[in-house]
């Protein structure tokens, strides 16, 4: 019986030794990193450019391509979404499903790779906005569709029971009855889009290219500045105020995510009352 | 669930409260033995399939109109396949097959030059378990007719109505914003209702629309039936035997035939629900309504 | 279920005059062409991602032949030599030589330590998380994990080259390299090869695998579990009884895709692995290279070759890291559809 005991007690000492090595890693690049950027937090860093003290054209350049982001890879990962989860049948569904899914899988850098090959080489972009929204948006699309569907397929099938009962058409179907319940699952879907948008620094190396200026809304020809890209930059620079600076982008970036974290959080749990209202 | 003849008797007092007065259209005199005149479904030879299994063969049945109609059988005798076919609700399902002829007012509803849309709109559809949209109850119901081209200015008079026909419009009066999920169970299934003559259809299908209400919400709702059979042609899935002879003017009895092919819905019978329950033709019935099978 | 209502031209049953007319569906069938087209363009984005790839890499796949996966040097040449490499037709820079062996042997080495390590350590973590503590807690500890994964991997570069890989070489490699176990041996180095680069990406991945395990103990029937503690079982005993068994294939499938995940990362370790080119790291401290952080790391140089040939045999390296990072994935998708119909993708973190 104490073996059995002492057993007991050695397996979840041995999960909370597990445990501790999965927090420890956060905690410390958490505390590492707003550590490092001591030195150069202040106002001027928003205030000032990377050509000053500061990272506000890198700040700028990110909250662009966030947007760029938003509007590209959420339009369309959106409507691939419905279509997977309300129109499409049979094999041709599970093709697009499995397509979209290998896709999910493809490494950042490849696809950053074949937009610097043709976006910004044969297309003659140079590297720029377009191009650099559009790796990111190749790289969250399958994320984007995927959550989508998974939302809408949470919606009760009563509800188009419901409605094809009524002899509504499909679209009023879609956005009137659908759309409204799984909002919160779509929306947070798009949360972690932005989030790993945010974080990327493969498919930008050689897309985005970078800038001192404040990042102009050009689609082409005008290099983007952003924050992953000072990061990675100022990390290889020689002397202590790049190191700091690089940091401090890390810290910003790291800022941004927990926003961006806790609006999803939000927001999901929104998710969750949304369906509990819908079980009666 | 077992029913005795007995209790089929005294049907005309089943409702212990009086169904209150309403405007009944004079019906046509008719006699059984010759189905129903200008009957509203036409159905020939129907057999149905979910892919490669078939689940109704050869049901052939004819619907009147502004009465009531009763479909009662064991589970999985087609009885809601059957009525989904009345509105082309199986046209949602993937690898849904229908063969056979249903006519709706005289013409074919599975023509090719016929939408689905169109039909549901002309027959509505109550289910099993109240469905109402997570909105408000306003619109809940205010959402088809506006999507049909029903002007704004006219919209509050048809809530109000639908609501008053599916007497509900008391307990609601006040509270048309709030959801509809607020609504009892009971509440919710009248709200459905509502939603269905909000569209102004000619036919109301309800698929068991009382199985998940209480004893007193499925009171409410067969009194709702009564009064609404002046007006609309009643097709009712159920398996409440007792409710089928309160209710209906004529019963359809389903059942299951088990062969070497499958199990498979066939239509028994159908007739004047007095008859059904009391001097059933064929033995299968009888069987089932004195609870010897089922 | 979805809605495949037929659209026709003309109903023989008109809508009643008082009804009016029928909006939206004409628009109908023009809303579900555009959802179509959507709908479309990821597996359009595949198909070009994939087809440019193995355009580019197509001299290069000629030019290098077999010689690409079996010698060591990766070299884009002397760009200001006279004179060219010329092999089936296909020219680069005099010489040029480009072969990937250290570089898969980096990637498959640093992937799979990554996996052995972050596998237990987050299957661990998970039990606790969903057994052991409290639900209260778990709520913040969830977020804290969801933080993990969203981290970005040149933040955990940043940290692996100033903080995890220095304070790493000084205490934990000394200890290791003091053993004297070949390979485990020589000098522990500054924190940046190998085995740092390996731990930060089981840092990595750990949040995807502890995730999924999370999710998957929480998924256990609450009635077996109870069947084993009735038996008189200690709750070390239920969870390798009950819970083990349950989450295994769940467990694999999510490991699978962590190291797809691992395969493909190119930051944290263009940073930390003090890309090491051209031959084989004598022991786990030692600078190495991997596939991913090798394109990131030549590009630009590789521009500078008037032949093309480095564009080109990058494009190559990208597509043998292309395809083994897909049947990585393919597996680990084939397994997680076996244990759940939803199959959300867990591919990169957050």
């Amino acid at each position: 019986m104490t073996a059995r005991r002492i057993r007991n007690a050695a397996f979840w000492s041995a999960c909370t030794l597990a445990f501790l090595c999965v927090a420890a890693p956060a905690l410390s690049v958490l505390i590492s990193v707003f550590h490092q950027a001591l030195p150069a937090l202040g106002w001027s860093l928003l205030l000032k450019r990377t050509n000053g003290i500061g990272i506000q054209n890198a700040i700028l350049g990110t909250l662009v391509m966030l947007l760029g982001v938003l509007i590209l890879a959420g339009g369309v990962g959106v409507a691939a979404g419905i279509y997977l989860a309300e129109f499409a049948t049979g094999r041709h569904e599970r093709l697009l499903r499995f397509f979209s899914e290998i896709l999910a899988g493809m490494p950042a850098i490849v696809i950053g790779y074949i937009g610097y090959i043709t976006m910004v080489v044969q297309f003659h972009w140079g590297f720029s906005l377009a191009a650099a929204v559009i790796s990111l948006s190749i790289l969250v699309l399958p994320y984007v569709v995927k959550t989508t569907e998974v939302a809408l397929r949470q919606v009760p099938t009563f509800l188009r029971e419901a409605s094809a009962g009524l002899g509504l058409d499909s679209t009023t179907t879609v956005w009137r009855i659908l759309i409204p319940p799984a909002l919160p699952g779509i929306v947070s879907g798009l949360i972690v889009a932005l989030a790993i948008s945010t974080g990327e620094l493969a498919p930008l190396l050689f897309t985005a290219g970078f800038s001192d200026q404040n990042p102009s809304l050009a689609l082409v020809h005008h290099q983007v500045p952003y924050l992953t890209g000072v990061i990675f930059t100022d990390l290889a620079l020689p002397g202590a105020r790049a190191h700091a600076t690089s940091a401090a982008a890390g810290a910003v970036t790291l800022i941004l995510l927990i926003i961006l974290i806790a609006v999803g959080r939000l927001v999901s749990r929104g998710a969750r009352r949304a369906t509990a209202r819908m079980t009666i | 669930m077992i029913d005795t003849p007995a209790q089929v008797e005294s049907r005309p007092t089943a409702p212990s409260v009086p169904a209150p007065e309403v405007p009944r259209q004079p019906r046509p005199e008719r006699h059984p033995e010759e189905g129903t005149p200008d009957p509203v479904f036409r159905v020939k030879d129907l057999s149905f399939y979910y892919g490669p299994h078939q689940a109704l063969r050869d049901v052939s049945i004819d619907i009147g109109a502004h009465e009531i109609t009763a479909f009662i059988g064991p589970s999985g005798c087609g009885k809601t396949t059957f009525i989904r076919c009345l509105n082309r609700m199986n046209d949602l399902i993937p690898g849904a097959r229908v063969e056979g002829e249903i006519d709706f007012e005289g013409r074919p509803l599975y023509g090719a030059d016929i939408r689905a849309i169109d039909i549901r709109r002309r027959i509505g559809m109550v289910f099993q378990k109240p469905n109402p949209f997570p909105k408000s109850i306003y619109d809940n119901i205010a959402l088809t007719p506006r999507r049909n081209g029903v002007k704004k200015s006219e919209l509050d008079g048809l809530v109000e109505e639908s609501l008053r026909r599916a007497s509900l419009w008391d307990e609601v009066k006040d509270k048309l914003q709030q959801s509809a999920f607020s609504l009892s169970g009971g509440q919710q299934q009248r709200l459905c209702i509502a939603r269905a003559i909000a569209v102004r259809p000619d036919v109301i299908l309800m698929d068991e629309p009382c199985s998940a209400l209480d004893p007193v919400a499925t009171f409410r709702i067969e009194e709702l039936m009564a009064e609404l059979k002046g007006d609309y042609t009643i097709v009712i899935v159920t398996h409440n035997m007792q409710q089928a002879a309160r209710v209906s003017d004529r019963t359809a009895f389903f059942t299951v035939d088990v062969s070497d092919q499958g199990r498979v819905g066939v239509l028994v019978e159908i007739g004047e629900t007095s008859n059904i329950f009391t001097s059933p033709e064929d033995q299968r019935t009888e069987d089932y309504i004195t609870g010897r099978f089922g | 279920m979805s809605i495949t209502t037929e659209v026709r031209p003309e109903p023989s049953v008109p809508p009643r005059s008082a009804r009016g007319r029928v909006p939206g569906l004409s628009a109908d069938r023009s809303v579900r062409s555009l959802l179509l087209v959507a709908a479309l363009l990821p597996t359009a984005a595949l198909v070009f991602l994939t087809y440019q790839m193995v355009k580019t890499a197509w001299p290069a796949v000629i030019f290098n032949g077999v010689s690409f996966f079996t010698t060591k040097t990766f070299t884009i040449g002397n760009l200001y030599a006279t004179g060219t490499e010329v092999h089936h037709g296909y020219t680069a820079a005099k010489g040029a030589s480009y072969g990937i062996l250290p570089l898969v042997f980096g990637t498959l080495v640093s992937s799979f330590i990554a996996v052995t390590l972050a596998v237990p350590v987050s299957v661990g973590g998970a039990i606790l998380l969903a057994e052991r503590i409290p639900v209260r807690l778990q709520g913040v500890l969830g977020t804290f994990l969801e933080l993990l994964a969203g981290i970005p991997s040149v933040v955990f570069g940043l940290w692996g080259v100033y903080t995890f890989g220095p304070v790493l070489s000084r205490t934990v490699f000394k200890w290791i390299a003091a053993l004297h176990i070949p390979w485990f041996g020589g000098p522990a180095g500054a924190g940046q090869g190998l085995l740092t680069a390996s731990l930060v990406l089981a840092v990595m991945i750990v949040p995807i695998i502890a995730a999924t395990t999370r999710e998957l103990v929480r998924s256990v029937p609450s009635i077996s579990k109870e069947g084993a503690v009735a038996l008189g079982l200690t709750s070390s005993e239920t969870v390798r009884i009950v819970t083990i068994p349950f989450i295994r294939t769940g467990v694999v499938a999510a490991s699978i895709l962590g190291l797809a995940r691992a395969l493909g990362e190119t930051i944290a370790v263009l940073i930390i692995s003090g890309n090491f080119l051209n031959a084989f790291p004598h022991s786990i401290f030692d600078p190495f290279s991997t596939m991913a952080s090798t394109i990131a790391a030549f590009l630009d140089s590789a521009l500078t070759d008037s032949t093309g040939m480095a564009v080109h045999s990058l494009a190559e390296v990208g597509l043998v890291l292309l395809v083994i990072t897909l049947v990585a994935n393919l597996a680990g998708r084939m397994l997680t559809r076996r244990f759940s119909g939803a199959g959300l993708p867990v591919g990169r973190g957050v």
